[in-house]
Protein backbone atom coordinates (compact mmCIF):
# COMPACT_ATOMS: atom_id res chain seq x y z
CA UNK A 1 0.00 0.00 0.00
CA UNK A 2 1.33 3.47 -1.10
CA UNK A 3 0.92 6.01 1.48
CA UNK A 4 0.54 10.15 0.63
CA UNK A 5 3.00 11.90 1.26
CA UNK A 6 2.09 14.76 3.11
CA UNK A 7 5.62 16.21 3.36
CA UNK A 8 6.35 18.86 -0.04
CA UNK A 9 9.75 18.29 -1.53
CA UNK A 10 10.69 21.82 -1.59
CA UNK A 11 9.62 21.45 2.59
CA UNK A 12 11.81 18.17 2.81
CA UNK A 13 14.95 19.93 1.29
CA UNK A 14 15.14 22.03 4.35
CA UNK A 15 15.73 19.30 6.69
CA UNK A 16 19.65 20.34 7.84
CA UNK A 17 19.17 24.13 7.02
CA UNK A 18 18.31 27.15 9.67
CA UNK A 19 15.16 27.27 9.65
CA UNK A 20 15.31 30.69 11.85
CA UNK A 21 17.30 33.04 13.51
CA UNK A 22 15.62 35.43 15.85
CA UNK A 23 16.87 38.22 18.73
CA UNK A 24 15.14 39.34 21.73
CA UNK A 25 16.00 41.04 24.67
CA UNK A 26 14.47 39.60 28.24
CA UNK A 27 12.08 41.77 29.58
CA UNK A 28 11.18 41.48 33.17
CA UNK A 29 7.68 42.72 33.23
CA UNK A 30 7.11 40.27 30.01
CA UNK A 31 8.53 36.93 31.81
CA UNK A 32 6.46 38.27 35.32
CA UNK A 33 3.25 38.44 32.79
CA UNK A 34 4.17 34.82 31.54
CA UNK A 35 4.93 33.87 34.81
CA UNK A 36 1.75 34.70 36.57
CA UNK A 37 -0.03 33.20 33.82
CA UNK A 38 1.25 30.05 35.15
CA UNK A 39 0.81 30.42 38.72
CA UNK A 40 4.34 30.40 39.44
CA UNK A 41 5.20 32.62 41.90
CA UNK A 42 8.77 31.63 42.62
CA UNK A 43 10.34 34.47 44.18
CA UNK A 44 13.33 34.27 42.18
CA UNK A 45 11.37 36.15 39.37
CA UNK A 46 10.07 38.54 41.32
CA UNK A 47 11.95 39.29 44.21
CA UNK A 48 15.66 40.45 43.57
CA UNK A 49 16.21 40.46 47.72
CA UNK A 50 15.52 36.88 47.33
CA UNK A 51 17.20 36.33 44.15
CA UNK A 52 20.57 37.95 45.59
CA UNK A 53 20.05 35.47 48.72
CA UNK A 54 20.97 32.89 46.16
CA UNK A 55 23.59 33.82 44.49
CA UNK A 56 21.58 35.47 41.80
CA UNK A 57 22.38 38.99 40.60
CA UNK A 58 19.20 39.79 40.65
CA UNK A 59 15.43 38.63 39.64
CA UNK A 60 16.49 36.03 36.82
CA UNK A 61 13.63 34.80 33.96
CA UNK A 62 11.84 31.18 34.59
CA UNK A 63 14.27 28.83 32.88
CA UNK A 64 11.53 28.10 30.20
CA UNK A 65 10.80 31.52 29.69
CA UNK A 66 13.73 31.89 27.37
CA UNK A 67 11.85 30.55 24.36
CA UNK A 68 9.85 33.27 24.37
CA UNK A 69 12.28 36.64 24.82
CA UNK A 70 12.79 35.99 21.36
CA UNK A 71 9.26 36.03 19.62
CA UNK A 72 8.80 38.84 17.09
CA UNK A 73 6.06 40.26 15.86
CA UNK A 74 3.77 39.25 13.12
CA UNK A 75 1.20 41.57 11.13
CA UNK A 76 -2.47 40.33 11.80
CA UNK A 77 -2.76 39.81 7.96
CA UNK A 78 0.31 37.89 7.78
CA UNK A 79 -0.79 34.84 10.26
CA UNK A 80 -2.08 31.62 9.22
CA UNK A 81 -5.37 30.97 9.11
CA UNK A 82 -5.95 29.28 12.15
CA UNK A 83 -4.29 32.29 13.49
CA UNK A 84 -0.96 30.98 14.57
CA UNK A 85 2.07 32.93 13.23
CA UNK A 86 5.25 30.68 11.06
CA UNK A 87 8.06 33.06 12.16
CA UNK A 88 9.65 31.10 14.90
CA UNK A 89 9.26 27.59 13.11
CA UNK A 90 10.93 28.82 9.67
CA UNK A 91 7.08 28.91 8.08
CA UNK A 92 7.55 25.51 6.94
CA UNK A 93 3.88 24.86 4.96
CA UNK A 94 2.27 21.50 5.12
CA UNK A 95 -0.55 21.79 3.00
CA UNK A 96 -2.12 18.46 3.50
CA UNK A 97 -1.43 18.23 6.94
CA UNK A 98 -2.80 21.51 7.98
CA UNK A 99 -3.79 20.98 11.99
CA UNK A 100 -0.88 21.67 14.28
CA UNK A 101 0.08 20.54 17.43
CA UNK A 102 3.67 21.30 19.68
CA UNK A 103 5.46 17.59 20.27
CA UNK A 104 7.56 18.18 22.67
CA UNK A 105 10.56 20.27 24.01
CA UNK A 106 14.21 19.11 25.96
CA UNK A 107 15.73 21.99 27.08
CA UNK A 108 19.20 22.21 28.89
CA UNK A 109 19.94 25.18 30.75
CA UNK A 110 23.31 26.93 30.97
CA UNK A 111 23.13 29.84 32.50
CA UNK A 112 20.27 32.26 33.54
CA UNK A 113 18.99 35.09 31.78
CA UNK A 114 18.44 38.80 33.53
CA UNK A 115 16.61 41.85 32.56
CA UNK A 116 18.31 43.67 29.34
CA UNK A 117 19.95 41.05 28.12
CA UNK A 118 20.16 40.09 24.12
CA UNK A 119 19.01 36.79 23.44
CA UNK A 120 19.81 35.29 19.75
CA UNK A 121 18.01 31.59 18.84
CA UNK A 122 19.24 30.08 15.54
CA UNK A 123 16.75 26.66 14.99
CA UNK A 124 17.90 24.05 13.02
CA UNK A 125 15.42 21.91 11.05
CA UNK A 126 16.91 18.29 12.40
CA UNK A 127 14.39 16.02 10.43
CA UNK A 128 10.98 15.74 8.79
CA UNK A 129 9.47 12.22 8.51
CA UNK A 130 6.22 10.91 8.03
CA UNK A 131 4.43 8.74 10.29
CA UNK A 132 1.70 6.45 10.95
CA UNK A 133 -0.35 7.11 14.33
CA UNK A 134 -2.86 5.42 15.75
CA UNK A 135 -5.76 8.12 14.12
CA UNK A 136 -3.66 8.07 11.27
CA UNK A 137 -0.53 9.61 9.67
CA UNK A 138 1.28 12.72 10.62
CA UNK A 139 4.03 14.76 10.06
CA UNK A 140 6.86 15.11 12.88
CA UNK A 141 8.93 18.17 12.41
CA UNK A 142 12.43 18.40 14.88
CA UNK A 143 14.25 21.40 15.42
CA UNK A 144 17.30 22.05 17.44
CA UNK A 145 17.89 25.44 19.02
CA UNK A 146 20.54 27.62 20.66
CA UNK A 147 19.71 30.25 22.74
CA UNK A 148 23.21 32.90 23.42
CA UNK A 149 23.70 36.22 24.88
CA UNK A 150 25.08 39.50 23.93
CA UNK A 151 28.51 38.25 25.64
CA UNK A 152 28.04 35.13 22.90
CA UNK A 153 27.63 32.94 26.37
CA UNK A 154 24.99 29.82 25.47
CA UNK A 155 22.25 30.28 27.67
CA UNK A 156 20.29 27.18 26.84
CA UNK A 157 20.25 24.49 23.82
CA UNK A 158 16.69 22.75 22.74
CA UNK A 159 15.54 20.23 20.76
CA UNK A 160 11.14 20.82 19.55
CA UNK A 161 9.45 19.18 17.68
CA UNK A 162 5.73 19.55 16.04
CA UNK A 163 3.07 17.28 14.75
CA UNK A 164 1.03 18.50 11.49
CA UNK A 165 -2.09 16.02 10.82
CA UNK A 166 -4.22 15.73 7.61
CA UNK B 1 -6.66 27.86 39.29
CA UNK B 2 -4.53 26.31 41.55
CA UNK B 3 -3.06 27.24 44.82
CA UNK B 4 -0.19 29.77 45.27
CA UNK B 5 2.70 27.83 45.91
CA UNK B 6 5.74 29.38 45.84
CA UNK B 7 8.87 28.08 47.09
CA UNK B 8 8.86 26.27 50.43
CA UNK B 9 10.81 27.61 53.59
CA UNK B 10 13.15 24.85 54.29
CA UNK B 11 15.35 24.43 51.44
CA UNK B 12 15.92 21.10 50.10
CA UNK B 13 19.24 19.63 49.39
CA UNK B 14 20.93 16.93 47.96
CA UNK B 15 21.37 14.79 50.96
CA UNK B 16 17.21 15.50 52.15
CA UNK B 17 16.67 13.03 48.55
CA UNK B 18 16.71 9.30 47.80
CA UNK B 19 15.57 7.47 44.25
CA UNK B 20 11.93 7.07 44.69
CA UNK B 21 11.29 9.86 46.37
CA UNK B 22 7.81 11.50 44.94
CA UNK B 23 7.63 15.34 45.01
CA UNK B 24 4.48 17.45 45.87
CA UNK B 25 2.55 16.94 43.16
CA UNK B 26 0.62 20.64 41.86
CA UNK B 27 -3.14 20.14 41.13
CA UNK B 28 -4.47 22.59 38.76
CA UNK B 29 -7.50 23.27 36.82
CA UNK B 30 -7.10 25.53 34.07
CA UNK B 31 -9.86 27.82 33.05
CA UNK B 32 -9.91 30.27 29.53
CA UNK B 33 -8.89 33.08 31.84
CA UNK B 34 -5.86 31.48 32.21
CA UNK B 35 -5.76 30.03 28.70
CA UNK B 36 -6.04 33.68 27.70
CA UNK B 37 -3.45 35.58 29.84
CA UNK B 38 -0.89 32.62 28.41
CA UNK B 39 -1.47 32.93 24.78
CA UNK B 40 -1.18 36.47 25.02
CA UNK B 41 2.44 36.01 27.46
CA UNK B 42 3.61 34.07 24.77
CA UNK B 43 2.27 36.09 21.67
CA UNK B 44 0.66 32.88 20.63
CA UNK B 45 -2.67 33.61 18.14
CA UNK B 46 -3.69 29.87 17.69
CA UNK B 47 -7.48 29.52 17.24
CA UNK B 48 -7.96 26.39 18.66
CA UNK B 49 -6.89 27.82 22.24
CA UNK B 50 -9.73 30.30 22.06
CA UNK B 51 -12.28 30.01 19.52
CA UNK B 52 -14.31 27.56 19.70
CA UNK B 53 -15.76 27.06 16.74
CA UNK B 54 -12.51 26.77 14.69
CA UNK B 55 -11.49 23.97 17.67
CA UNK B 56 -14.60 22.07 17.04
CA UNK B 57 -15.96 22.31 13.26
CA UNK B 58 -12.25 23.05 12.02
CA UNK B 59 -10.17 20.95 13.90
CA UNK B 60 -12.61 18.25 15.55
CA UNK B 61 -12.00 18.67 19.22
CA UNK B 62 -14.49 18.45 21.93
CA UNK B 63 -13.64 22.28 22.78
CA UNK B 64 -10.25 24.57 22.69
CA UNK B 65 -7.46 23.11 23.75
CA UNK B 66 -5.21 24.11 26.78
CA UNK B 67 -2.29 24.90 25.52
CA UNK B 68 0.67 22.44 25.82
CA UNK B 69 3.51 24.52 26.78
CA UNK B 70 1.13 25.95 29.49
CA UNK B 71 1.13 22.06 30.51
CA UNK B 72 5.22 21.63 30.52
CA UNK B 73 5.29 25.03 32.18
CA UNK B 74 2.61 24.07 35.22
CA UNK B 75 5.40 20.65 35.10
CA UNK B 76 8.19 23.02 35.13
CA UNK B 77 6.85 24.81 38.14
CA UNK B 78 6.38 21.62 40.12
CA UNK B 79 9.95 21.12 40.09
CA UNK B 80 10.64 24.31 40.64
CA UNK B 81 9.03 24.77 43.72
CA UNK B 82 10.46 21.62 44.87
CA UNK B 83 13.69 22.52 44.73
CA UNK B 84 13.62 26.03 46.08
CA UNK B 85 15.84 29.25 45.58
CA UNK B 86 19.38 27.46 45.55
CA UNK B 87 18.28 24.47 43.24
CA UNK B 88 18.87 24.83 39.71
CA UNK B 89 16.95 23.45 36.89
CA UNK B 90 19.86 21.78 34.88
CA UNK B 91 17.73 20.50 32.06
CA UNK B 92 13.56 19.48 31.52
CA UNK B 93 12.34 17.67 28.92
CA UNK B 94 8.09 17.14 27.84
CA UNK B 95 6.36 15.35 25.42
CA UNK B 96 2.85 16.14 24.44
CA UNK B 97 1.04 13.11 24.58
CA UNK B 98 -2.67 13.91 24.70
CA UNK B 99 -4.76 17.33 24.73
CA UNK B 100 -6.61 19.28 27.62
CA UNK B 101 -9.43 21.23 27.98
CA UNK B 102 -10.30 23.67 30.36
CA UNK B 103 -12.31 22.90 33.52
CA UNK B 104 -10.75 19.52 33.57
CA UNK B 105 -8.29 18.91 36.79
CA UNK B 106 -4.41 18.27 35.84
CA UNK B 107 -1.95 17.16 38.28
CA UNK B 108 1.94 17.88 37.76
CA UNK B 109 4.46 15.55 39.99
CA UNK B 110 7.42 13.86 39.49
CA UNK B 111 9.81 10.60 41.27
CA UNK B 112 13.65 10.82 41.68
CA UNK B 113 14.90 8.11 39.88
CA UNK B 114 18.72 8.74 40.10
CA UNK B 115 21.22 10.69 41.98
CA UNK B 116 24.84 11.55 41.99
CA UNK B 117 27.42 13.70 42.77
CA UNK B 118 29.26 15.16 40.06
CA UNK B 119 32.26 17.77 40.68
CA UNK B 120 30.82 18.71 43.79
CA UNK B 121 27.59 19.27 42.35
CA UNK B 122 24.69 17.20 43.52
CA UNK B 123 22.71 16.33 40.19
CA UNK B 124 18.98 15.03 40.85
CA UNK B 125 17.09 13.18 38.00
CA UNK B 126 13.16 13.05 38.05
CA UNK B 127 10.78 11.14 35.57
CA UNK B 128 7.85 14.11 35.49
CA UNK B 129 4.38 13.32 34.71
CA UNK B 130 1.15 15.51 33.76
CA UNK B 131 -1.98 13.74 34.19
CA UNK B 132 -6.00 14.10 33.86
CA UNK B 133 -6.86 11.06 36.60
CA UNK B 134 -5.23 8.93 35.88
CA UNK B 135 -4.08 9.84 32.05
CA UNK B 136 -0.68 10.25 31.35
CA UNK B 137 -1.06 13.27 28.77
CA UNK B 138 2.95 15.01 29.21
CA UNK B 139 5.53 12.73 30.52
CA UNK B 140 8.78 13.92 30.49
CA UNK B 141 12.19 13.82 32.48
CA UNK B 142 13.98 16.63 34.30
CA UNK B 143 17.31 17.05 36.13
CA UNK B 144 18.00 19.51 38.98
CA UNK B 145 21.40 20.59 41.15
CA UNK B 146 20.45 20.93 44.49
CA UNK B 147 23.04 22.14 47.04
CA UNK B 148 25.30 19.55 48.95
CA UNK B 149 25.11 20.01 52.97
CA UNK B 150 28.13 17.93 53.56
CA UNK B 151 29.86 19.87 51.42
CA UNK B 152 29.20 23.43 52.28
CA UNK B 153 29.74 22.20 56.08
CA UNK B 154 33.27 20.41 55.19
CA UNK B 155 33.91 24.11 54.04
CA UNK B 156 33.32 26.20 56.64
CA UNK B 157 34.41 23.60 59.40
CA UNK B 158 37.72 22.67 57.52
Amino acid sequence: MTVESLIPAEVQERVGTVAAVAVGEVYRRDWQRWAVSVEDHNPLWFDAEVARAHGYDDVVAPPLYVQYAVLGVTPLDGLRADGSSGAVSGSLAFPDAPRRMAGGESTTFHRPCYHGDEITMERRIESIVQKQGRSGPFVLVTWRTTYTNQRDELVAEATTSMIARP
Amino acid sequence: MSERTGMPTEQLHFEDVAVGDAIPTLTTTVDQTQMFFFSAATYNGHRIHYDTSWASDREGYDDVLVQGPLQSALLARAVTDWIGGAGRLVSFSAQNRAVAFPGEELSFGGTVTATRLADGRGLVDLEVVGRRGDDVLMPGTATVELPVRAQSSTAAGS
